[in-house]
């Protein structure tokens, strides 16, 4: 199985099967991945994402969540023709 | 040759009016009179013609394929979005004064544009009902909304989802909820200048964050399922 964050510790952790704070890990978690984590957040979370089931496929689908919108999704191009309208109507200000 | 405006460094908390100048945010309130003139009373910097071009082609112009998605993911339409993006830029023309060279142009502009987009075209939009801030806070900030939900879903479950399948679900948030994840997730903004554009405390973007992802999650469930992707996926 892989695991989403490096593992600091050559041994392999007994996995939780069930995770009693999931909606506090769930927070964690976004905030991780939104890059708003502190370093103590960091520390905290990277020892339960290496033992804990629940959490492990929180994270997973966060992160696959946050790619479908980042990636998936068509960014629009503004028009040529708006940029050169508004190009034009800033001209005529002065 | 113009320095890039640093996108993070340059937005100290204790400042919060600084992108939209110090008149306060109540200003940018929707329904407010004075939504015409956003930026009237801030300090005025008298550039010089030649500078404000500059200043609006330099800073301003690089931003305008963000500013335009932004547009089309509020407004679900390619006119309003034309329209919205034009008033922005011309906008922020007009009081190109209260921008202070150097600082964050794109979050200045974004707000902005949101702030149009509520005060101008919700008001017209062809959505149902305007979805009011607090009416959408206090649905979902019931404590078991707050401390218990969490989506029943799997990552391999909305794995194979397009793109268009992933814009109609975010399309079909309330458009406080949207706003939150386009700022955060597709234009890649922090916590702090979210909370800026958007006139809102950090820790309400952080729940209100959270919330909108969970909403999210919901209808992507929905849409998985609906579309046959298997939720139980035992390995």
């Amino acid at each position: 199985m892989q695991t989403p964050l490096p593992s600091s510790s050559g041994t392999k952790p007994e996995m939780k099967e069930h995770c009693s704070h999931r909606a506090d890990c769930l927070k964690l978690i976004q905030l991780i991945l939104d890059g708003e984590a502190t370093e103590q957040q960091l520390a905290r979370a990277k020892a339960n994402l290496e033992s804990c089931k629940p959490c492990i496929q929180m994270y997973q689908l966060e992160k696959e969540v946050k790619e479908l919108l980042t990636k998936r999704i068509e960014k629009r191009c503004c028009p040529e023709q708006l940029v050169a309208t508004i190009k034009s109507r800033i001209l005529s200000f002065s | 040759m113009a320095t890039i405006p640093e996108v993070m460094s340059d937005t100290p908390t204790s400042d919060r009016n600084r992108i939209g100048g110090p008149t306060g945010p109540d200003q940018f309130l929707p329904d407010s009179d004075s939504a015409e003139q956003p930026l009237a009373n801030a300090p005025s910097r008298g550039y010089s013609e030649e500078q404000k071009y500059q200043i609006f082609n330099k800073e301003f112009m690089p931003h305008i394929d963000s500013m335009y998605n932004f547009a089309f993911r509020l407004t679900m339409d390619e006119d309003d979005a034309n329209d919205l993006v034009q008033d922005t830029y011309l906008k922020a023309f007009r009081f190109i004064s209260s921008f202070e060279q150097g600082t964050n142009a794109k979050a200045w502009l974004f707000r902005i544009l949101k702030n149009s987009f509520i005060n101008d075209y919700r008001k017209k939009s062809k959505e149902p009902a305007k979805v009011d801030y607090q009416d959408v806070e206090t649905t979902y900030n019931s404590e078991d909304a707050e401390s218990e939900h969490t989506v029943d879903l799997r990552a391999e479950s909305v794995s194979d989802l397009i793109g268009d399948e992933v814009a109609t679900a975010l399309n079909s948030l309330p458009v406080d909820f949207r706003t939150v994840i386009i700022l955060c997730d597709i234009e890649g903004f922090t916590y702090e200048e979210m909370a800026k554009i958007l006139d809102i405390p950090i820790g309400t973007v952080r729940s209100r964050l959270h919330r909108a992802r969970n909403l999210l999650k919901e209808k992507l469930r929905d849409y998985a399922s609906s579309m046959g992707y298997k939720e139980e996926n035992d390995e």
